[in-house]
């Protein structure tokens, strides 16, 4: 598609919307959320044409999520890239820039957005509807809005755990450097996984910054792991299957993995790190009104419920419940996580663990 | 060949090579690294965290080539010398391993090889550790002996069996024939099989990422920096180091070439019979190759049970749920075959061309456009797509389809193997038939097209099978192209696993590979009529 036939059929629907506003508007009975700032004159602008979202979302999570905005839309086509790997879209992204091809990013950590905001290829944009997320929970300087956590715990082969480790589940990180896990834990690879990064940090901040005592912990904490696979669900894959016996990991992937094998267990320990999944407008997006209606969409309640759904995580908004089981920011202990100051430290921190386990 | 001044053809063949190779190799790669810039590669090498991944890539490179190429050519050997039984079964077995899907295979070898391995465990008792360096050297070792097999296959069956059966009438034994007339015969090839696997294991991430563990090499290095942090500058900069080491394997190559040229007129073998091997080696390669098989076996076993399987290994019961996947994302399947097919076809005839001017040629630069040829191989995947999303992602170039873009990639980054085999092939073929085409007149690409082409029928499936199979099963060249439209089965098989979905990930997979298994008979097929035809022609 040519970059004139979409600002023709962006103006094509502009005459429509200001044609519908003349003769008394909003007969489409669904709530424009942009009239809500009432600032830009565009804000009144009807949504429709075609968006394009790359999302970091699993993929059953995906097909209908969509779904179910373009239900909320009507007249707006999503084309969806999925590739559940955030790091690989921001890198997309970040090639794509002579010429964008993605308006919304969705998914993945907010480091990942936050890394694009501060290279310039993210819109500023302020929702309405994030008026119902917590300060912290957004960028401060307006360029990706969080819509859901994710939180860090353990997962465990039961069988296993049962026979070689005495059953009981840990309930702290320090349980994890008992010698009877010698050998029988895994970690996905702190330097290809976010998620064994952001076990590192939380090390870190358990110990109040204190990046000696930390490093001890992973010293110590070597000493029982077996392997740091290379991608997150892997390690899942490898407890589920028996070949390891537990490894720390996304507490909403472990739900998902145990539907279908009961024979896992999840256990959260407390001081436990998360992270703020988020969404983002590309910079230089050719429909920013649809871009702009997909990031509303997303943090309304309805949307918030049915990602809880899909994927078991857990929304940002505080009037969306948890799914059954799954554990929630206010039912775990968490870590006084520092989200900046970890993404500022990562390479040292990485770099330093090298050299403290030797790899 | 005649001199490039009289034959404006030739140089124009020349000039369309040079131009594609500058536009499809060297430009995206010069964006690439040229990525970080001159604070970006200082903050990088000083950090020094390249230097383990180096050390890690050098060994694994240097174990998983050796054993690969010896396995390979023992496969050839097998095939090609020997009477042993079997052979259309073990030449379908021996492509296998080049039909694996990255992450699917390797977690395979887990599943059967594992600490709580099916054979390991639950047949032996065993909890082996198979991950890090030996896993990776005993998975790359089977999944890259294909490539060495096929490359000294080609050689080996364009040997001259006459002056085999020469040496053996004049009274030299088996094992003397093999050493002094075979083995430097197989020279070229053997150059060029070492060469390439040793290549294609230094830039292999499928491998290393699922069986690596604790052992980090640099495409798993620049992958991490990619995917955990987005760090697209560090990347760039350890995807430089692989095109240094590849530059440095191309010098050594150069070296062991030697200009030693080993000359067998044609590459009509059928002629007359090889001299038969003693009945002992027909057996030994027989249970060589019997064993391999059952390793290739046991692993596509495993997907396809785990494919019919409700949740493998945990539950057993039979299911043909995971097959609606197909049907749901047959669009995938059918773009891949459609970009497989014309990335083969294409990839095998530009391979074969430049193999000829640069082979057959004359001119000044020819070693140049010779390593620039070869270095797609030393690019890994992720680079070469990243490459393309970068070079080619410009407002005035959107009119360029994206299926079409990742055709040309997969052409360009697939070109090394086809010419390799291009190339051991014409070093076979003496220029005297050359001259003699020549002197009846034959222009420079008439020679090329109507004598040189017909001999080199090998090394064109050789181009044609590796680049199909390798488009099939890319995952990393496609995942920074790919749009909704133009989507590939390799991105639906991540998406499942990512999802969770290994009974889903496994019945594409089956999908895929017995898609791309039916897609090469039927070339073989159609390719073999065609050979005869020509032949009634001629």
């Amino acid at each position: 598609m040519t970059p004139q036939l979409d600002r023709r059929s962006f103006l094509k629907a502009m005459g429509i919307v200001t044609a519908a506003a003349a003769c008394g508007g909003g007969g489409a009975g669904a709530p424009a959320p942009a009239t809500a700032t009432g600032a830009a004159p565009t804000a009144a602008a009807k949504p429709s044409g075609r968006i394009s979202v790359y999302s970091a979302l699993n993929e059953s999570t995906n097909n209908q999520f969509v779904a179910a905005f373009k239900a909320a839309t009507p007249g707006v086509e999503v084309d969806l890239l999925p590739l559940a790997a955030a790091g690989e879209l921001q890198t997309r992204i970040k090639a794509e820039k002579a010429s964008p091809k993605a308006d919304v990013f969705i998914g993945g950590d907010s480091s990942f957005h936050d890394g694009l905001g501060k290279d310039g290829l993210l819109e500023t944009y302020e929702s309405p509807a994030a008026s119902a997320v917590a300060k912290e929970s957004k960028d401060p300087n307006k360029n990706w809005t969080g819509f859901y956590f994710g939180i860090f715990g353990i997962v465990m082969n039961t069988d296993r755990v049962n026979k070689e480790v005495g059953g009981a589940k840990p309930t702290s990180w320090d349980d994890l450097l008992d010698p009877k896990w010698k050998g029988k834990l895994i970690l996905g690879s702190p330097i290809t996984t976010g998620g064994g990064y952001i076990f590192i940090a939380t090390q870190v901040f358990r110990f109040n910054k204190d990046e000696a005592k930390a490093m001890d912990y992973m010293k110590r904490f070597h000493a029982n792991v077996a392997q740091y696979p290379g991608t997150s669900p892997q390690a899942i894959q490898l407890v589920s299957q028996g070949q390891f016996v537990a490894a720390p990991n996304w507490a909403h992937d472990i739900l998902t993995e145990k539907v279908k094998n009961p024979g896992i267990d999840l256990a959260i320990p407390k001081g436990t790190g998360y992270e703020i999944g988020a969404v983002s407008v590309i910079k230089g997006t050719k429909n920013p009104v649809a871009a702009k209606a997909f990031v509303d969409w997303v943090l309304t309640k309805e949307a918030g419920e049915l990602n809880v759904k899909l994927s078991n995580r857990v929304s940002v908004r505080t009037d969306v419940p948890p799914a059954p089981g799954a554990p929630t920011l206010t039912s775990v202990e968490l870590v006084n996580y520092d989200r900046d100051w970890a993404a500022a430290n990562k390479d040292r921190l990485l770099k330093l663990w090298q050299q403290t386990v030797g790899i | 060949m005649t001199s490039l001044r009289r034959e404006p053809s030739l140089l124009l063949a020349l000039l369309v090579v040079t131009g594609l190779v500058l536009l499809f190799i060297v430009y995206p790669q010069v964006r690439v690294v040229a990525t970080p810039g001159g604070s970006g590669y200082a903050d990088f090498f000083s950090g020094g965290s390249w230097v383990r991944p180096l050390q890690n890539s050098l060994s694994v490179t240097a174990l998983s080539t050796t054993t690969a190429v010896l396995l390979g050519f023992v496969y050839a050997y097998a095939m090609v010398y020997t009477d042993m039984r079997g052979k259309p079964f073990f030449r379908l077995v021996g492509i296998l391993p080049l039909l694996s899907p990255p992450f699917v295979v390797a977690a395979a070898y887990i599943l059967l090889f594992g600490p709580r391995g099916i054979i390991t465990y639950h047949v032996f008792g065993q909890s082996p550790n198979i991950l890090g360096l030996f896993g990776i050297w005993g998975v790359q070792t089977i999944a890259f002996f294909p490539f060495s097999y096929q490359l000294i296959a080609d050689v080996l069956s364009r040997s001259d069996a006459r002056l085999e059966q020469a040496a053996r009438n004049l009274g030299a034994g088996p094992w003397q024939v093999f050493r002094s007339v075979t083995l430097p015969l197989t020279r070229p090839g053997l150059g060029a099989a070492i060469l390439t696997t040793a290549i294609y294991v230094l830039e292999d991430f499928g491998n290393p990422a699922l069986i690596g563990g604790l052992y980090t090499v640099l495409p798993t290095q620049a992958y991490g920096l990619i995917s955990g942090f987005g760090d697209l500058s560090g990347a760039a900069a350890v995807s430089t180091i692989l095109l240094g080491l590849a530059l440095v394997i191309y010098v050594a190559k150069l070296r062991l070439d030697g200009g030693r040229q080993y000359v067998t007129v044609s590459g009509k073998a059928s002629s007359i019979p090889r001299p038969p091997v003693p009945r002992w080696v027909s057996w030994a390669a027989f249970i060589a190759c019997s064993l391999c098989a059952l390793v290739i076996l046991l692993v596509y076993g495993t997907l396809v049970v785990s494919a019919l399987t409700l949740a493998f290994p945990t539950n057993l019961g039979f299911t043909t749920q995971h097959f609606e996947y197909v049907g749901a994302h047959s669009l995938s399947l059918r773009n891949t075959l459609v970009y497989g097919l014309v990335a083969a076809t294409l990839s095998g005839i530009f391979a074969v061309l430049a193999a000829f001017l640069v082979e057959r040629g004359r001119w000044r630069g020819r070693r140049v456009l010779d390593f620039l040829l070869i270095m797609p191989a030393a690019v890994p995947g992720l680079f070469f797509g990243l490459g393309y999303a970068t070079a080619f992602n410009e407002q005035w170039l959107d009119w360029v389809d994206r299926g079409a873009l990742i055709t040309i990639s997969m052409i360009f980054w697939n070109i090394p193997v086809g010419y390799q085999a291009a190339v051991a092939g014409l070093r076979q073929i003496d220029r005297s038939i050359d001259e003699a085409a020549t002197s009846l007149g034959a222009s420079g690409l008439r020679t090329f097209r109507d004598v040189l082409v017909p001999m080199l029928g090998g090394s064109v499936r050789v181009g044609f099978t590796t680049t199909f199979v390798r488009a099939v099963t890319t995952l990393s060249v496609v995942i920074f192209l790919f749009t909704t439209q133009s989507t590939t089965a390799t991105i639906t098989i991540f998406q499942l696993v990512g999802d969770f979905n290994w009974g889903g990930a496994t019945a594409f997979t089956v999908a895929d590979v017995g898609m791309a298994i039916i897609a090469l008979v039927v070339i073989a097929v159609l390719g073999r009529g065609r050979v005869s035809l020509g032949a009634a022609r001629g």
